[in-house]
């Protein structure tokens, strides 16, 4: 079927539970060459950007869903957008649930606007992460 | 701020993002995708861009929001020295204790991040972001 503008409005089952750590929030940190010391020692926050490593995990679901015949690897990240309510930290046990917000068709491309919605226990609205990716709808001759 | 992107720096990127899409290693899979090299994964260049905000107000906590277009990659070559990204920040809006900085990445003399800023609360004491345990 392929998608269209109607799968706007979409909604995806949440993601298996991930268990926020501070080994995970340190490794990442250093990735980024950040060694501020709010994301090591007693009480440790996720960086604001490591909410993408949980929203990744309910794009793919997006990203893989049969019924859009995506190809993953023609799909490009075009903006990013995340809003904390607070940040993540080691204890957090998350759900992501991904929700297609709008489908634009273009020439040879669609545009796809995505919101994941990061929550903790008791429904807990943590992060709030939107994107917009493109996917190119055949391979470049 | 400038920072040097080598292949090092995506090897542990990839492996603390768990993001391992071969464009961000391989030579043969970013060239098969039409790229002209291994680029940076966009988080990372997102991600490293934020700490013009956070060494400027020191907890990460404040940032209420943080929002970027990625206008174009970043290629990092197979070497020892990698790529320079500068990175820069002002202020650009106000609005009681809540400050808007928008922030600047550029490499090779492009812009590889759009419309980046970010949001931060410095008031005294931060409601509802309690984060000591």
């Amino acid at each position: 079927m392929a998608i269209t503008e109607a799968h706007a409005g979409r909604r995806y089952p949440p993601t298996d539970p991930y268990h926020v750590s501070a080994a995970k929030i340190a490794e990442f940190a250093t990735a980024l060459g950040d060694d501020n010391p709010r994301y090591r020692g007693d009480s440790p926050i996720a960086p604001p950007t490591f909410a993408a490593v949980i929203s990744s995990r309910a794009w793919h679901q997006l990203f893989t869903d049969p019924e859009l015949e995506l190809s993953v690897e023609r799909i490009v990240h075009g903006d990013q957008r995340f809003t904390f309510v607070r940040p993540l930290r080691p204890g957090d046990i998350v759900i992501a649930t991904a929700s297609i917000d709008r489908v634009r068709l273009r020439a040879g491309s669609e545009l796809i606007y995505a919101t994941v919605d990061i929550t903790g226990r008791d429904t807990e609205l943590i992060c709030t992460a939107q994107a917009t990716f493109s996917h190119a709808r055949e391979a470049a001759a | 701020m400038t920072m040097r992107f080598t292949r090092e720096r995506l090897v542990r990127y990839a492996g603390a993002s768990t993001d391992f899409n071969p464009i961000h290693y391989s030579e043969y899979f970013a060239g098969r995708m039409g790229l002209p090299g291994v680029i940076a994964h966009g988080m990372l260049t997102m991600g490293t861009a934020l700490r013009i905000v956070t060494n400027w107000v020191g907890d990460p906590g404040r940032v209420i929001s943080y929002a970027v277009r990625f206008t174009r990659p970043v290629v990092v070559p197979d070497d020892a020295h990698g790529v320079e990204v500068e990175f820069r920040g002002s202020v650009s809006a106000v609005d009681g204790s809540l400050v808007m900085v928008s922030i600047e990445a550029i490499s090779e003399g492009q812009k590889v991040l759009g419309a980046a800023r970010a949001e931060v609360d410095l008031s005294v004491r931060v409601p509802h972001r309690d984060h000591e345990a």
